[in-house]
């Protein structure tokens, strides 16, 4: 074959839609390419791994279809869209009439309201007849101005007042008068510290004394419980002496009894063992 | 499993079926929907590898169908023509897809490492467990690297590997030349070819699993 078979051929061929000359010729190519032959070996050992490939089982569900109906002009999107547009703006109307709804632009302004009509304040006359900012600034600077006059005037009254009240008051303390009023107070003085050292005194001498009645009811107290103590104390040691010599004496008693039981056992022993001689020798 | 074994009978009946569901008969075009969903579903599937998607280009593939099936001019050339639907759904699937950047849960499955179990669909019985899933574990690696290939390289491998189709009825489903799907077909297999040598998926193994 003196030309190269295209692609369209070659995979005609691998699926064996080639017949008579064509397939022959591309036969004779593939002997004498071997590795176009390769080519299409493996492209048939992907057709044979695709063919691994299985079918799911499904069930075919139910397809439910709405009948097809005649659709009229009345019925397309568009004028359905324009027919609720106009019914709602019919609605919104109805609504607006029985509610007495006003809606009312103009001036710059826009009121709705439920009332049959109203009146907009005019707020451009109110503009148009306010003041300017400098006439504020001004009157208030006026005012500012009066304001600071009668604090000043008040101010200096209650000044002049103050004065005048010092001044006679300074002249109504002379230096006699002042002389008498401190030998009052220095006598009175004197008087209020003697009673006063008197009052210490006595204050003193009963604080001592109570101290003192105290305390030897506290030293009688204690000498008292120091002396229940030391008889208690000694009570116990004698019981205690007591308990023991009992209890020696009755160890006494008791290796006594036990010496005198043992006593008792060898002798009988003896006597058991020297009767039966004394018997022999009788005998 | 290919249309070679679909039904005959069935088969035979569907120009019958054709004329009379073109006519509005109700009854007609559910037994077309019951005899061809199998082959649409499946389509979809091999072109998403995914059931959702499969359903969804299935069921929207047999509406317009019944809705549109007044309009097929020759009942001899029905096949291409639902075919030619289905193209276009899935193309319009494939839009929506892409523009939404879901994530299947098969593709999730196929992203597993190498080493790690997959379960196996639900639908295919064999004597042997292991080999059940051995299989199935090949077909989904296959599936996967079906899914690599082009869109329209797909849509012609699926349609002359799994549907059955000439040339010229896939040309006629495409609307494009023969020679254009030859050409789609060739490279399609190429590739293929690549992406199974890069999966390691080779004649052996191949061998082995059977």
């Amino acid at each position: 074959m003196n030309h190269k078979p295209d692609e369209a051929l070659l995979i005609a061929y691998l699926y064996g839609e080639l017949q008579g000359d064509e397939k022959t010729a591309v036969e004779q190519y593939l002997r004498e390419h071997p590795d176009v032959y390769q080519r299409l070996q493996e492209m048939n050992f992907v057709r044979e791994s695709l063919q691994r490939i299985a079918d799911k089982e499904v069930i075919a569900p139910p397809i439910v279809l709405e009948e097809n109906r005649s659709v009229t002009f009345w019925n397309t999107g568009y004028m359905r869209m324009i027919t609720g547009i106009a019914a709602s703006l019919a609605l919104l109307m109805l609504v607006a009439r029985f509610t007495g709804l006003t809606i009312q632009a103009g001036n710059g302004t826009m009121t709705i309201g439920f009332a049959s009509s109203f009146t907009v304040p005019d707020t451009k006359q109110k503009a148009a007849a306010a003041l300017t900012s400098e006439e504020v600034q001004q009157m208030i600077n006026q005012s500012m101005a009066q304001n600071n006059a009668l604090l000043q005037v008040n101010w200096q009254d209650s000044q002049q007042q103050l004065d005048a009240s010092i001044r006679n008051n300074l002249a109504e303390f002379s230096d006699a008068r002042m002389r008498s009023l401190t030998k009052q107070v220095s006598n009175a003085s004197e008087e209020q510290i003697r009673a006063f050292a008197m009052t210490l005194q006595a204050e003193n001498a009963r604080m001592i004394k109570d101290y003192l009645a105290l305390n030897a009811n506290d030293q009688r107290a204690y000498m008292e419980e120091l002396l229940v103590d030391f008889a208690r104390y000694l009570e116990q040691q004698h019981r205690s002496d007591l308990q023991m010599l009992q209890a020696r004496l009755t160890n006494l008693e008791e290796e006594n009894d036990e010496f005198r039981y043992e006593t008792g056992q060898i002798l009988a022993s003896i006597i058991n063992t020297v009767e039966p001689i004394s018997t022999d020798i009788k005998n | 499993m290919h249309a070679e074994s679909f039904p005959g009978q069935a088969m035979m009946h569907t120009d019958a079926l054709v004329e009379r569901a073109r006519e509005g008969d109700k009854q007609a075009q559910g037994r077309l929907v019951q005899l061809w969903y199998k082959r649409i579903y499946n389509y979809g599937y091999k072109f998403f590898f995914d059931h959702d998607a499969a359903t969804e280009v299935a069921q929207k593939t047999f509406i317009a169908m019944c809705r549109y099936i007044g309009t097929l001019q020759d009942a001899g050339r029905f096949k291409s023509w639902l075919y030619t639907i289905a193209v276009n759904t899935c193309r319009e699937e494939l839009r929506r897809q892409s523009g939404r950047q879901s994530v299947s849960l098969d593709s999730m499955m196929m992203n597993l490492p190498d080493d790690s179990p997959r379960w196996e669909g639900s639908d295919h019985r064999y004597d042997n467990p292991e080999r059940r899933f051995q299989q199935q574990e090949l077909a989904d690696l296959l599936q996967a690297c079906l899914k690599e290939l082009s869109a329209e390289q797909r849509e012609v491998v699926i349609m002359k590997e799994y549907e059955g189709f000439k040339f010229r009825e896939i040309a006629e489903a495409l609307n494009v030349s023969e020679n254009t799907v030859k050409s789609r077909l060739y490279y399609g297999l190429d590739a293929l070819k690549k992406i199974l040598a890069k999966r390691n998926i080779t004649q052996e193994t191949i061998s082995y699993e059977s």
